[in-house]
């Protein structure tokens, strides 16, 4: 490049920078305000203060929401991860191309089909077969099939970029099939495998259609917690509550970026 | 040799199916079977089927008026994220310094805090004495707050800043991919660098701009908990109609009815879309 700046480039730097600050300044905003000492959601805050956390974990609904998703999207994490890896194994390695992309496909679509239709979908399908809402079952599958593409593809994306050559010359020097699985191909996929999986918990954790529709009676989620919160209610402690939350996301996104790198992610 | 395997691994894919099929396509055609059946007020539904709630839906101006809404909303937020998020999917594919992780982990991290803190956050921007309003009572430049709150322009202006990573993603994607030295050949011919943008990396990125708009027209077509808690009724979408039907007033063969006319409606506008610019893009050199 000839280095030289324009007022156009400086004109360029700032409007892309609002266009950041845009995007980051809401939830720096919703942070800020949770370590409020006053009374109100507004700026200027009144102080600092962790007063709002506090009388978070003295309540019990909070609590049990917090622990209800955390679950749910742990089990939909492991779930997936099972499943997912070996359906992104099937399709990349043995289905051949003309299986490959209908399958492929098909393992997407919970991307595909907008969140609130899965949920209706369920809603209605779960209430068919006679099961409705009960034992928390609709609920744990509809978080299960939308974080299902997330272990898939970014496993799928694992795979191409692996040197099949590796696993035949396992299999010459005399490896089974399950040794060769374990040392060799298990290993090459395992950042798509934890970046997959993490996301599938993040993005299983802030569900909420499907957890609105689908929920057992008194279950709440955190998301579903902090909506009916803010019916009623317009204070710091939905600022504490949502903090919890961006800091779930936070930690699982420092994970996948100190140990495979953020930009490896797949959508 | 992989023939032989192929048929010794099918147990693979055998969960994946069974979670797709069992609970993804089979709810699906579950939502068409329960907009057919009749309506009862002492059941979840009557017996037999019907197609009177489609006959309802399509002559009921009301409906008619928030499908309307609900497009126009849908339009705007994808043409906005589309001039918002082109600058920064450009920015960052230039970028080659140790900022473009951060700034990359500044576009990520919203998609990844849920719809509902982040609309939650907006609610505390918009509100009566919110940020906005403060800032504009504080600089004198209104003595009321304007009503942002419960308004269609609050629910845009949420959703623009909800879905913009959706945008930047696919099109920063595609402007990765794009030779540098395309850029430079034209410059090296003279062409200024307005021309080269327009005539080069413009034209190379229109299927990151084509994939992302789809992407965020049916997300914001779609979207619930944004105009769920910054609507109010004057901001409502096709989406919390039908949650309405299905939870507050319990009409389940109404609202799957309704559910299938808004992802028809949908399904059409994609088709029409994709055929309007696959010509367009065919006429590129």
């Amino acid at each position: 490049m000839n280095g030289r700046k324009t007022v156009w480039d400086h004109l360029f730097t700032l409007l892309v920078t609002a266009i950041y600050l845009f995007l980051m300044s809401p939830i720096l905003l919703v942070v800020i305000l949770s370590f409020n000492a006053g009374e109100f959601l507004s700026l200027p805050i009144e102080g600092m203060s962790l007063r709002w956390f506090v009388a978070l974990f003295h309540n019990t609904r909070f609590l049990d929401a917090t622990l209800h998703s955390l679950l749910l999207a742990a089990v939909a994490a492991v779930v997936n991860g099972v499943i997912g890896t070996l359906a992104a194994i099937y399709v990349v390695r043995f289905a051949g191309p003309r299986l490959a992309n209908p399958l492929r496909l098909l393992m997407s679509a919970p991307l595909l089909v907008p969140e609130i239709l899965t949920a209706i979908a369920l809603l209605f399908y779960f209430f068919e077969l006679g099961v409705g809402n009960n034992y928390g079952l609709a609920i744990q599958v509809g978080h299960i099939i939308v974080t299902f593409p997330y272990v898939f593809l970014n496993v799928s994306s694992a795979l191409f970029n692996f040197d099949r050559s590796q696993e035949e010359a396992a299999r010459s020097l005399g490896a089974g099939g399950w040794m060769t699985f374990r040392r060799v191909t298990l290993p090459a996929v395992k950042p798509g495998l934890i970046t997959g999986c993490l996301f599938a918990f993040v993005i299983s954790f802030d569900i909420f259609n499907i957890s609105l529709l689908l929920k057992s009676v008194g279950m709440n989620t955190l998301p579903l917690e902090l909506f009916d919160y803010l019916r009623f209610n317009f204070d710091p402690t939905a600022a504490a509550i949502a903090t919890v939350s961006i800091g779930v996301t936070f930690v699982a996104v420092v994970i996948v970026d100190r140990t495979v790198g953020l930009r490896s992610l797949r959508f | 040799m992989i023939a032989a395997t192929r048929k010794r691994v099918w147990w693979m894919i055998v969960p994946a199916l069974v979670l797709l099929v069992g609970f993804l396509v089979l709810p699906y055609a579950s939502i068409v079977v329960m907009s057919l059946r009749t309506a009862d007020t002492r059941a979840v539904y009557g017996e037999g089927f019907t197609l009177s709630h489609y006959a309802q839906i399509v002559t009921d101006p009301f409906i008619w008026g928030i499908v309307g809404r609900s497009l126009r909303m849908g339009l705007t937020v994808t043409v906005v994220t589309l001039l918002l998020g082109y600058p920064v999917a450009y920015h960052l594919a230039n970028l080659r310094s140790r900022w473009a992780s951060m700034l990359y982990i500044f576009v990520i991290s919203p998609l990844l805090v849920g719809m509902v803190v982040r609309t939650f956050a907006w609610m505390i921007i918009l509100s009566n004495n919110g940020v906005i309003n403060g800032a504009l009572k504080s600089l004198g430049l209104i003595e009321r707050p304007i009503l942002l709150l419960n308004t269609p322009l609050g629910v845009t202006i949420a959703l623009i800043h909800v879905f913009l990573p959706f945008v930047i993603l696919p099109l920063l994607g595609n402007l990765q991919a794009i030779s540098p030295d395309l850029a430079a050949a034209g410059r090296s011919l003279g062409a200024s660098r307005l021309r080269t943008f327009l005539k080069v990396t413009l034209p190379l990125s229109l299927p990151g701009i084509q994939a992302g708009a789809i992407l965020v027209f049916v997300l914001s077509i779609s979207a619930y908990v944004t105009p769920a808690m910054l609507g109010g009724t004057r901001g409502r979408t096709m989406s919390v109609l039908v949650v309405q039907y299905l939870v507050d007033s319990f009409r389940w063969p109404a609202g799957a009815a309704l559910a299938i006319f808004m992802s028809a409606i949908t399904l059409a506008i994609i088709v029409v879309y994709l055929r309007l610019t696959a010509r367009a893009m065919r006429r590129l050199p």
